[in-house]
């Protein structure tokens, strides 16, 4: 890579790699992987998902670069070719249907109170000390897995690769409005299975 | 119509996102300022994000970036040696 390139913005070097430089799209690779291999991650539940994601993703931009005019920033449109192999990934997989999270959803009494108790309300906040690492990490990655197609993309960009609310909503072609409510409901799902996990209610 | 914990739930992410109406929130944070069980809910609800983020998080290992490297030369004519 040419040291010049270190410092050139996505910008300029996909309109670089649409001229036909390939150092410049070489550029872009070493600049995207890692967030695109960690974004696949998310969505897909493995590695092994998520390496083929990534290769396709690259090969897609790569071959799409025309189409790319800059009218979303690079990552964005980046993001959004990923997701989409992502779920085209998730849909040739055979999978055994995942048990639905739904009985983690907080209960409220007739008057619309939460039943548990405070401190049975807040556990979640302690599971990182009473699970180690690679447990939370399993955990996790089956949580985001479970999650609902229609809000785990949705989940996934806003909270765990931290776009906005915005950028989530150009990467799938929703409304802000739809963003908010799916990401809501993720949040929900995963807030009563973390609590669940450390013992506690929903 | 007041608060109560269930439909202020509902709008705990408009709330986070700073979209709900004016005296909408302050009947929430009212609400809430009032309420232990929501007070320890809403710090839950913000905090499971995190701990699931942090938990989440993959580094790319070098034979992965090395395949995408091999797969990507043999389809297109990017790192190629020049």
């Amino acid at each position: 890579m040419l040291a010049d390139e270190r410092d050139d913005t996505d910008e300029v070097l996909a309109a670089r790699a649409a001229a036909g430089e390939a150092s410049a799209f070489e550029a872009l690779v070493t600049r995207y992987q890692t967030r695109v291999f960690g974004l696949a991650c998310r969505l897909t539940g493995n590695e092994n998902d998520a390496a083929d994601v990534m290769q396709d993703t690259f090969l897609q931009a790569y071959r799409h670069l025309a189409s790319f005019r800059g009218e979303a920033r690079f990552g964005t449109w980046l993001y959004r070719i990923a997701t989409n192999a992502a779920l085209m990934q998730r849909r040739a997989r055979v999978r055994r249907p995942s048990e639905s999270l739904d009985a983690f959803l907080p209960a409220f009494d007739e008057a619309g109170v939460h039943r548990a108790t405070p401190q049975e309300l807040s556990v979640a906040n302690h599971v990182e000390e009473l699970l180690d690492r690679e447990s939370l990490a399993a955990k996790a990655r089956d949580a985001v897995d479970r999650l609902p197609d229609s809000c785990r993309a949705a989940f996934v960009l806003r909270d765990l690769e931290d776009l906005t609310t915005a950028e989530v909503a150009e990467v799938l072609g929703i409304e802000p409005a739809a963003v908010r409510q799916r990401v809501h409901r993720a949040r929900l799902l995963l807030r009563g299975y973390l609590n669940a996990l450390a013992g506690g209610c929903t | 119509m007041s608060t109560t914990c269930q439909s202020g739930v509902d709008l705990l992410m408009d709330y986070l996102e700073g979209v709900l109406a004016p005296e909408v929130q302050a009947a929430l944070e009212q609400h809430v300022a009032g309420c232990p069980k929501c007070t320890a809910f809403v710090a839950s609800y913000r905090e499971a994000p995190r701990v699931l983020r942090d938990a989440t998080i993959a580094a790319l290992p070098a034979n992965r970036a090395a395949e995408l490297r091999e797969f990507l030369r043999s389809k297109t004519d990017v790192f190629r040696k020049r």
